[in-house]
């Protein structure tokens, strides 16, 4: 049937099937889905999407040239699902405080187009292999765009609930790897792709026993919006605050250059 | 090593060193601090005892030493003044830091930030860590005359007094628009 997956791969990918039915469980009857659904819809695709390859190598094997093609198309709509989970995610962290809300993901944006381009650019060699090298991309954007959400929140203080930041981290750990796992590919793809699929499954295999054991217990509502300030108050206060910085930066040159202030 | 490999294992080796340092234990009293009294409580530290360390840096003080006692004590006293001329340094990078904090609080707490202001103090942030480490070092190796040190002196004394008015007058100001907005919220909960 699936000669030539090894015997280990198979059973990883059934412990793979089975870990993420139990969260779609947990999803359930913890009612989490309310909180999280564009989350539920990803782990409900990439469940979909195990079953489905399944069959299809099943049926095809796993060399075939008709598997790939839709192998890697089901895979491109699991990645759009997983883009979409990630802003769920970053909402969930930073969205409270709608005014550094509405710069985030303006930088947020850019990055991902900034990411997308160095990693067009870092791969422009050959046309071969384009959807790995599509996916290496997109998976370092996610990264990208997780660890900027986290300096975000360093920078302004914000505490996180840790079920959010638990996602958050194994989304961006499940990219790393997979943004290194694509590369090692590419590099060395005929002696690789066993052990490639193989180290593939048991990363997302990690994540998804770390969102299980984050979703173990109903997660109550999100947080609500803060009560914030009136809009003139940033509006007079912000330009001061700037200008004293400003000030006690130049006062700080002074020290650094006494000879500009004695001439 | 190809270069692919490089070019996106440098990425991931930063980027997981950056998620590894925001991960990093929170300190104390860093998280968000919503409370707007607490910014009318900022910015008197450093004045307390002000008059005295003003003695102890001045020059005519040194001068008379200098002309009164032997050298080891003089190295001695030189030694002492770079200490409270870092501490001072310390102190001002503390009033930098309180600004800073008081800065993100209100970006946090406000319904729109500008991106031009936030980036511009990104900037002053990045421009004083670095001038702030340049000069502590030089104070460290022992570069720094004394003149600067005097002149350090003045500017620390000149800024605390400034900066303590200005922390008050934002704090009282930021308290008010707070309590405003309580009184708004208190105001839509019972129309409710």
């Amino acid at each position: 049937m699936l000669k030539e997956i090894s015997q280990s791969q198979q059973i990883l990918w059934a412990v793979n099937l089975a870990a993420g039915a139990l969260l779609l469980v947990l999803l359930g009857l913890r009612k989490n889905y309310r909180a999280f659904p564009a989350f539920s819809l990803y782990v409900l695709l990439n469940l979909t999407l195990g079953i489905s390859v399944f069959a299809l190598y099943s049926r095809w094997g796993f060399f075939s040239r008709s598997s790939w093609p839709i192998a890697w198309g089901m895979q491109a709509l699991v990645l759009c699902a997983r883009a979409l989970a990630v802003t769920e995610v970053c909402k969930h962290l930073l969205s409270r405080y709608r005014g550094v809300w509405a710069l985030a993901w303006r930088v947020l944006l850019a990055c991902v187009a900034f990411v997308l381009l160095y990693s067009g650019l870092a791969a422009r060699r050959g046309l071969g292999f384009v959807l790995p090298k599509a996916e290496r991309g997109l998976e370092l954007a996610i990264a990208a765009v997780i660890v900027a959400v986290f300096v975000f929140m360093r920078y302004y203080g914000v505490k996180a609930k840790a079920t959010d930041s638990s996602l958050a981290v194994g989304f961006c750990l499940y990219s790393c790897f997979s943004v290194l796992n694509n590369t090692i590919l590419e590099r060395f793809l005929d002696n690789y792709v066993a052990l490639w699929n193989f180290l593939g499954m048991l990363a997302f295999l990690a994540s998804l026993l770390l969102w299980s054991w984050t979703l173990r217990k109903p997660q109550g509502e999100a947080l609500p919006e803060e009560t914030l300030l009136p809009l003139g108050v940033y509006q007079s206060l912000a330009p001061q605050i700037n200008l004293r910085l400003r000030s006690l930066n130049d006062q700080l040159c002074k020290i650094w250059k006494p000879e500009v202030t004695r001439n | 090593m190809s270069v692919t490999l490089i070019l996106f294992f440098g990425p991931i080796a930063l980027l997981l060193l950056a998620l590894g340092w925001t991960l990093w234990k929170p300190r104390e009293g860093k998280n968000l601090q919503t409370d707007p009294r607490w910014l009318e409580e900022r910015g008197q530290r450093h004045t307390t005892y002000l008059p005295q360390i003003r003695q102890a840096l001045a020059p005519a003080d040194y001068n008379y030493l200098s002309k009164r006692t032997p050298r080891g004590v003089q190295r001695r006293v030189r030694r002492e003044r770079v200490g409270i001329a870092l501490a001072y340094l310390a102190a001002l990078r503390g009033d930098f830091e309180s600004l800073l904090r008081m800065a993100r609080v209100i970006a946090l707490l406000s319904p729109e930030v500008a991106a031009t202001r936030e980036f511009e103090r990104l900037r002053l942030i990045a421009k004083f860590v670095w001038r702030y480490q340049i000069i502590r070092w030089k104070l460290l190796a022992g570069f720094a005359p004394m003149v600067q040190l005097d002149g350090l002196s003045d500017l620390v004394s000149g800024l605390s007094v400034r900066m303590e008015a200005a922390l008050n007058e934002l704090g009282e100001r930021a308290a008010a628009a707070a309590e405003l907005a309580s009184s708004m919220n208190r105001r839509g909960l019972g129309a409710v």
